[in-house]
């Protein structure tokens, strides 16, 4: 049993470590990329005097991707510590049984996670600085851009940013996540196995108001700016404050948005016992579900919205080429050009949250064996089972790529309303453009993450043996 | 033409069974050369020590586990060879269970997991099938707790809610596992009853495995195992004269 345990908690680390990895090694690659473009440009005469504004420019907006991409890795990991502790709970009941404390317990946890936030930094230094090396290699070998010997220019200081910033939030994500071993009671170690059923949500009053301000106050200035935005195209820059507050607002009410979407999207799946169980089961932590999909909420929110943005500017474009044909010459390949870019630096953080996801699905079926164990004892077939888990998988992704769409949408028509309400020749308000590739693109991208996070923990629950639902530890 | 089962009177049987762990120097024995039967309609009681083989035997008897040597009938199907997937429709329709540790799912409430063999098979239950689940419900005293879930329940109660899933389908046997053992005894007590008076008023066939003498002393019959092989065969007796049985196979072995 402890072999078992002991597995459980590596694997759970080795995906903690992945997080911070991926973290690390994007911002340690955007920054040393644009570090990079920055000496590029100074050598470059061509590009004149924007030597001094231009790189300034590209470093901020590295650092705000970085900063989504490290916030979204500290959510998941935050998620998979809280489910480790709850995989650990016993464990930690006979710890304190025989004296421990559990503050003691949680600064153990703790440690763990600053472990892992430094193991990811390293690990992540090294392959961010090598990729953006390949990169420069690949280009001066494709004489796409001269050699510029570089060289000593790859240990850049800047890299420490991203690798600090890892290391904290790794460890204050792991001391969030380990709440609840403060609630764990030494009684839990000599009970019965009984599990409590569903997860209470704890009471965040100051949380919850916090979130509904934000957002309500973030969605009034957000409008506002849209309203200027039929003025003025400074409108768009009151739109991004609201925006981003409103937003903001969401994540932090995750816990009030998330439940209820997935109990909806789990009624689509129909009333079968395989997709009404596996509806509960993904409800069973609602706040731990909260925190699996409000990582992909994130991501697919950014890049619908860029999507949108980026598509309703095309056509109001074309609306107002119509008029003035000569003035917007050459815009479309621009703007194709800048989503894919967008795209791929925030579908980064998708992929860190697409991680998580993954893994706590995992953990979640590892700790679930007993009950495994007695469905397929009661005649759940084996099919039955891994159709379940397929289902419980589909609920959460499609759950937060639904809600990542339609606020993406949203924000996305918000930003393009407000910055191009004005122009000459532009109808005014317009309907949202719908970027139908990107569309796709995002939903085959789902429909992936459903099959590859139900791969293993469908493979592992078919293993379960019935006779497991009859063990007593 | 060989004699079945039901011609036996019985519900389930195991003929020369044998089931080992493991291989070579370190192989376990856990049942040897075990024949003996169930009979339909009554409620029997699996008795022996841990280690005797008697949680090993109701495995086996139940499809949850394969024998190494030997036959095993429910009914008259043998299910000794069968593969997963028959294996998984004989426990969804002809057996029940009743767990030590109750083993409800906690994500359904209490009539879910009542009506959860139902829904597995796929279909709801018929009038019929659904006015007996009703009369257990009623008979079980679980109708106020029906919206309930089951880490709301109190122990006897999640017994109770276990005992109503397993005769819901009204299978052929019924399988309990030590199903006072995480209970006080005056709950245990009234789940014993629960347990008799469903064979005797239903003529539900019931194999209890426990090996607390004032459980079995509930039932009609009383096997007792040691190290693998049954060494007597009692019609229902008083807890004490279990204890003394119990106790004399102690000072034999």
């Amino acid at each position: 049993m402890s072999g078992a345990r002991g597995t459980a908690a590596l694997r759970g680390h080795a995906s903690s470590i992945t997080v911070a990895t991926l973290s690390t090694a994007f911002g340690v690659a955007l920054l040393q990329v644009t570090g990079f473009l920055g000496a590029l440009i100074t050598k470059d005469p061509a590009a004149g005097r924007s030597t001094e504004t231009l790189p300034l420019m590209l470093s901020i907006l590295a650092l705000v991707f970085i900063a989504i991409s490290i916030y979204v890795g500290a959510v998941v990991t935050a998620n998979t510590f809280a489910t480790i502790v709850a995989g650990r709970a016993r464990t930690i009941a006979l710890l304190r049984l025989i004296g421990d404390s559990a503050q003691a317990q949680r600064r153990g946890i703790a440690r763990e996670g600053i472990t892992v936030g430094v193991i990811g930094a390293l690990l992540g230094v090294v392959i961010g600085t090598a990729f953006a090396v390949g990169l420069d290699r690949l280009a001066v070998a494709t004489s796409t851009i001269p050699d510029i010997g570089y060289g000593l220019g790859w240990l850049n200081p800047v890299v420490v940013v991203p690798m600090v910033a890892v290391v904290l939030t790794t460890w204050a994500a792991s001391w969030i996540g380990s709440r609840r071993v403060l609630a764990v009671t030494p009684l839990q170690a000599i009970g019965g196995a009984q599990e409590a059923g569903r997860e209470e949500l704890v009471r965040r009053p100051t949380r919850t108001v916090t979130a509904i301000v934000l957002f309500v106050l973030g969605t009034a200035v957000l409008l506002l700016g849209v309203g200027i935005g039929l003025i003025s195209p400074f409108g768009v820059l009151i739109g991004i404050v609201g925006g981003i507050l409103s937003f903001s607002g969401l994540i932090a009410g995750a816990h009030l948005i998330m439940p209820p979407a997935l109990r909806l999207v789990g009624r689509l799946f129909g009333r079968a016992p395989t997709a009404r169980l596996a509806s509960e089961n993904a409800l069973r932590y609602p706040e731990r579900s909260s925190r699996t999909t409000i990582g992909v909420v994130i991501g697919v929110t950014l890049i619908t919205m860029f999507g949108v943005a980026i598509a309703s500017f095309s056509d109001m474009i074309h609306a107002a080429q119509a008029d003035q044909p000569e003035v917007y010459a050459g815009t479309d390949t621009i703007l194709t050009a800048i989503q894919a870019v967008f795209s791929v630096l925030v579908g980064f953080s998708a992929l860190i949250a697409a991680v998580g996801l993954v893994n706590n699905l995992s953990l979640s079926v590892v700790q679930r064996t007993r009950e495994l164990g007695l469905l397929r004892a009661l005649g759940f077939s084996v099919r039955q089972l891994r159709t379940m888990i397929t289902v419980e998988s589909a609920q959460l992704t499609g759950t937060a790529v639904l809600v990542g769409l339609v606020l993406g949408a949203f924000y996305g028509w918000c930003g393009a309303q407000s910055l191009l309400g004005s122009i000459n020749g532009s109808p005014g308000l317009v309907l949202p453009g719908v970027p139908w590739t990107l569309l796709a693109v995002i939903v085959v991208a789902a429909a992936l993450l459903t099959w590859v996070a139900s791969l293993a923990p469908a493979h592992r629950a078919t293993r379960v043996a019935p006779v497991t639902a009859l063990a007593v530890d | 033409m060989e004699i079945t089962t039901t011609d036996m009177g019985l519900v389930a049987r195991v003929q020369n069974l044998t089931k080992s762990y493991g291989r070579a120097a370190g192989e376990v024995t856990a049942l040897r050369d075990v024949t003996l039967g169930i009979r339909r309609g009554e409620f029997t009681a699996i008795m022996g020590p841990s280690g005797s083989g008697k949680s090993t035997l109701m495995h086996i008897m139940a499809g949850l586990d394969s024998p190494t040597g030997g036959r095993v009938w429910l009914g008259d199907a043998e299910i000794g060879g069968l593969g997963d997937t028959q294996l998984t429709l004989l426990r969804r329709r002809r057996v029940g269970f009743v767990f030590q540790s109750f083993n409800l799912v906690p994500t359904l409430d209490v009539a879910g997991n009542i009506l959860l063999p139902f829904e597995l098979d796929g279909r709801r239950p018929n009038a019929q099938e659904k006015a007996w689940v009703d009369q257990l419900i009623a008979a079980l005293g679980l109708g106020p707790r029906l919206k309930h879930r089951p880490h709301e329940l109190s122990g006897g109660q999640q017994q109770r809610v276990a005992i109503a899933r397993a005769l819901a389908t009204r299978p052929e046997l019924v399988f309990a596992d030590e199903p006072t053992g995480n209970l006080d005894s005056r709950t245990g007590r009234e789940v014993l009853s629960l347990l008799s008076t469903a064979s005797r008023d239903y003529g539900q066939s019931i194999a209890m495995v426990t090996h607390d003498p004032v459980a079995a002393s509930y039932a009609d019959r009383i096997l007792f195992l040691a190290d693998g092989v049954v060494v007597d065969d009692r019609p229902r007796q008083s807890a004490e004269e279990i204890s003394r049985t119990m106790l004399a196979m102690e000072s034999a072995a």
